[in-house]
């Protein structure tokens, strides 16, 4: 069996955010990277798929640039058999065709049978890679897993849907699924995984050579939305308090005119 | 009348005495060496370790221990009792020595006899008394085992068959006595000299000399066999301990306090890490086992096990001995129990006060090591959680890296990126860099700082937690991997004075980053701040306030500092109302050993315990040195329902609240 799965390298979201000069990302100083938390789910189903197949080789792809090998070696860590690293500088400027279009080319003569990405990034958000990825390669492809069997060629998994409604669904292989929060607790490497991950194959090639296709969007402006209005605690003896408050009140409403 | 006596006196002296006598000692101390070489067989499957270092000094330490009793008599009563009853023990072996070096060597070969005189009355006296004082506390002893039974003392069938016997040894010495003193004593002036002996000799003196001299043989020979049978039974019950626990003395871990092993995670030969399985342990770990005396005062201290939590350090380490000792292939960590593993706290009260110089805190980090580094496995998902968290952005807290340094935007700080002429280099920590009520603690403590002219610098984003706490879960690759970027980075900025607001970055960074190669002075803020104070640098105005004093464990136990902080607090006018158990007895938070990083869910709350603890002082102030301390307590006063009776503050708090301006 041969398994893929395709992982983003994303900033911590705790991290201070800040728009680039041009308006249309953030700016990358001061971030701490991570992988995409919803891909660190597809990893370890990857994984456990592999365990589970015995002789199954499992590829771990990243687009971006070089700093993404980082996060493409906790997944070597975690268990997968070989890195492909589509090198990227401008990764951030695509749009999910374009994402999705290179994976498939890279993909396409490869034969995988099953393909595991996460259902969406923590920073773009478009939710659109692995549903592209499934369209260009004609392969099935269920979204938001949440649980996920394998059984005689055949794979059963259970999606959840919008007001926690659930959904179980039969599919053949090869297949494209994108996953949830929920399917899984992803595994903490071992250190002689961590070990021999630094000595597993990590290929990088230029994405570029993959970009078959054309970009249709252009992201115009990105920016913080504007405050309106903020929440105010007020604090001290309970009398304060109260003037305090029909004083806002006063000059702020107009409930007690 | 000269002032002796005849040295096998009735039993005779030729070969039907000496010859079963010496026969069956010999065999004795044959038995006695060959039990404990089938013991040393057991130790060996443990690993190697070096702890035959500085000989002279650990010789003697182990001498003055067990001849002092420094060890055992910390805790007072039982202390008291052993310790009597180890003198007059010893002595008694002391005096049979001497009987045996005058009846066959010196008096033997050269007819020099020295067991006379006024020598002899004191030698008299001397054993007469130790036998008598060895009997009560052997009473008390028992007494205190079988009759009051105190919580958790673990009795077995040994406990009775060493009572049992060194109490028939002993009255049937003081019977081989007075018998002895019945015929040849009474009414003498020697009788005086042996007043025990002389009330026996007096009872029995109605028994006519046949019927005595019978009696005495007889008693005589029934003695000696229990004496033979004391020695042969040492490598086989508790009596061991004898031997085992001082020599663990010897064997002890001479420090630094609490230094764990640095282990070489770059080795392409090692195939794992962290103790999995028994033989995974080294000798001294196994051994210890043997020096164990179960006498529990490790598990009364311990945290979890009084907080109903499963470990206790004694269980774990006789399990680890029941393991070596029956062969079993039992599973280590399911032996040991992966909550009691978990649940440890490195709070070293068990290490401290144990007289066997056992190493219970090690044992258990060992495992911790194995089930992390090589399971991936943690307590629970928090910590886990809090482990990426410390990968991603250098604190297990999850706050982004870049925001470290934000805490000191408004004061006066350099940050040594911008400006690294500075006297000392403040490791805020992460609590004190993220956690908000120990942001007022660097706060305070910089603005002590300036106020005693001190030029303080920080490293901001370029600080990542010292890695203590994963350190201690068992995290070792994390550890390092912090370490070795704080190293690299404080060593660029060629830093000598490193202070700290966190006992667990001080110990760390000042044992622990020894290994990995930083070697420069690590002060802790109480220490800090006492010697500004007495450089007369620091003015503190003295104002009322009544308090307790929490002794972290990092700053007590782990290095010693029991007296800076105490000082600091009452030149601030602090009266300090000692808690229960405080000191080397200081009970702990519950954050250490990582276990900050993890929710407490087993048994009842450490934090809510220690803040009784502190409001049953009736103080109203609960001062501590430690942010983790700080932050249990601030959940133990909500959880014990002490809000508005019991306010935890750090040491800095309440000196910043003094601080004088700096007189002209």
């Amino acid at each position: 069996m041969k398994i893929l799965v395709c992982i983003k390298q994303v900033p911590d979201m705790e991290s201070k955010f800040k728009v680039n000069s041009e308006n249309t990302w953030y700016d990358s100083g001061d971030l701490a990277w991570r992988m995409n938390e919803y891909d660190e789910y597809a990893v370890e189903q990857a994984v456990q798929l592999k365990e589970q197949q015995g002789d199954a080789d499992l590829t771990v792809l990243c687009i971006g640039p070089d700093r993404v090998k980082e996060t493409m070696k906790k997944a070597l860590a975690m268990g997968c058999d070989r890195g492909a690293h589509l090198q990227d500088d401008e990764s951030h400027k695509r749009e999910p065709l374009e994402i999705a279009s290179i994976i498939a080319e890279y993909a396409r003569d490869k034969e995988f049978d099953v393909v595991f990405t996460g259902m969406q990034s923590q920073d773009r958000g478009s939710g659109q890679v692995g549903v592209l990825l499934g369209e260009i390669l004609d392969m099935s492809c269920v979204t938001t897993v949440i649980e996920f069997g394998f059984e005689a060629g055949e794979i059963k998994v259970k999606r959840e849907l919008e007001g926690g409604v659930k959904a179980k669904v039969k599919t053949t292989t090869p297949a494209v699924l994108t996953c949830q929060l929920g399917l899984n607790t992803p595994r903490y490497p071992t250190l002689p995984n961590i070990m021999k991950a630094k000595k597993k194959e990590l290929l990088s090639s230029p994405a570029a050579d993959l970009l078959k296709v054309d970009s249709r969007q252009n992201t115009q402006t990105m920016y913080f939305p504007e405050k309106k209005g903020v929440g105010l605690v007020l604090e001290g003896e309970i009398a304060d308090l109260t003037d305090e408050l029909i004083k806002i009140l006063k000059e702020k409403t107009g409930v007690l005119a | 009348m000269e002032f002796t006596r005849e040295i096998y006196w009735n039993v005779g002296h030729g070969f039907l005495t000496l010859g079963p006598m010496y026969l069956l000692a010999f065999a004795a101390i044959g038995v006695l060496v060959y039990g404990f070489m089938q013991r040393m067989k057991v130790y060996r499957q443990g690993q190697a370790l070096n702890r035959t270092d500085q000989a002279g000094a650990r010789v003697g330490d182990a001498v003055k221990s067990a001849l002092l009793q420094t060890d055992v008599s910390r805790v007072k009563l039982p202390g008291l009792f052993h310790g009597l009853f180890f003198y007059g023990f010893f002595l008694l072996v002391i005096g049979t020595t001497l009987i045996f070096i005058q009846a066959d060597f010196t008096d033997l070969l050269f007819g020099i006899k020295f067991l006379k005189g006024n020598f002899y009355k004191i030698f008299s006296i001397t054993l007469d008394l130790a036998g008598l004082i060895a009997i009560v506390m052997l009473g008390a002893l028992l007494v205190r085992r079988y009759v009051f039974k105190p919580e958790g003392l673990e009795t077995k069938k040994d406990h009775g068959y060493m009572h049992a016997l060194m109490f028939v040894i002993l009255i049937t010495g003081f019977i081989i006595e007075g018998a002895r003193m019945a015929v040849t004593e009474l009414g003498t002036p020697l009788a005086g000299w042996s007043p025990v002996g002389l009330i026996v000799a007096q009872g029995m003196s109605g028994m006519g000399e046949e019927s005595l001299r019978l009696v005495h043989k007889l008693t005589w020979w029934f003695h000696f066999l229990l004496v033979i049978g004391f020695i042969v039974s040492i490598p086989y019950t508790q009596f061991r301990h004898i031997f085992t626990t001082s020599v663990n003395r010897f064997f002890a871990d001479r420090g630094p306090l609490g230094k764990l092993t640095t282990l070489d995670l770059e080795d392409e030969e090692a195939e794992s890490f962290g103790v999995a399985s028994l033989t995974d342990y080294t000798w001294k770990d196994i051994f210890d086992a043997d020096a164990c005396t179960l006498c529990k005062r490790c598990q009364d201290r311990c945290p979890a096990w009084t907080t109903d939590k499963p470990l206790s350090p004694m269980k774990i380490v006789n399990q680890i001995g029941e393991l070596a000792f029956n062969g079993s292939e039992d599973s280590l960590v399911d032996t040991l129990g992966k909550d009691a593993l978990w649940a440890c706290t490195t709070c070293r009260a068990c290490q401290d006060i144990c007289p066997a110089s056992i190493e219970h805190v090690s044992k258990i980090i060992d495992v911790r090591r194995s089930l992390v580094l090589m399971e991936g496995e943690f307590p629970g998902e928090e910590v886990m959680t809090a482990m990426e968290h410390t990968e991603v952005n250098g604190n297990p807290l999850g706050f982004g890296y870049a925001s470290r340094g934000e805490w000191a935007e408004e004061l006066d700080v350099a940050v040594l990126a911008e400006d690294s002429e500075v006297d000392i280099l403040y490791f805020v920590g992460c609590y004190g860099s993220f956690d908000k009520r120990n942001i007022k603690v660097a706060k305070s403590f910089v603005t002590l700082c300036k106020e005693a002219g001190v030029k303080v610098g920080i490293l901001g984003k370029e600080e990542k937690c010292c890695g203590e706490p994963m350190r201690k879960m068992g995290n070792e690759y994390l550890y390092q991997t912090m370490a070795m970027e704080n190293i690299e980075t404080i060593k660029n900025y060629g830093i000598t004075t490193v202070v700290t607001t966190c006992p667990h970055c001080f110990n760390t960074l000042k044992k622990d980053y020894q290994d990995l190669g930083l070697e420069i002075e690590v002060v802790p803020h109480a220490v800090y701040l006492e010697k500004l104070m007495n450089e007369g640098r620091l003015n503190i105005r003295s104002e009322e306030l009544n308090c307790t004093y929490h002794d972290s464990c990092y700053l007590g136990r782990h290095n010693d500092i029991y007296e800076a902080p105490r000082k600091v607090i009452s030149a601030a006018g602090g009266e300090i109302v000692e808690m229960e158990m405080s000191r080397d007895q200081a009970f702990c938070c519950s954050a250490g050993g990582g276990r900050i990083l993890a929710d407490e869910n087993i048994g009842t709350r450490i934090s809510v315990k220690r803040a009784k603890m502190a409001a049953a002082t009736g103080a109203p102030e609960l001062l501590s040195n430690c942010p983790f301390c700080l932050t249990m307590f601030e959940d133990g006063v909500k959880g014990a329902e002490l809000e508005g009776q019991l306010v935890p503050r750090d040491i800095a708090e309440i000196l910043a609240e003094r601080v004088e301006p700096e007189k002209a």
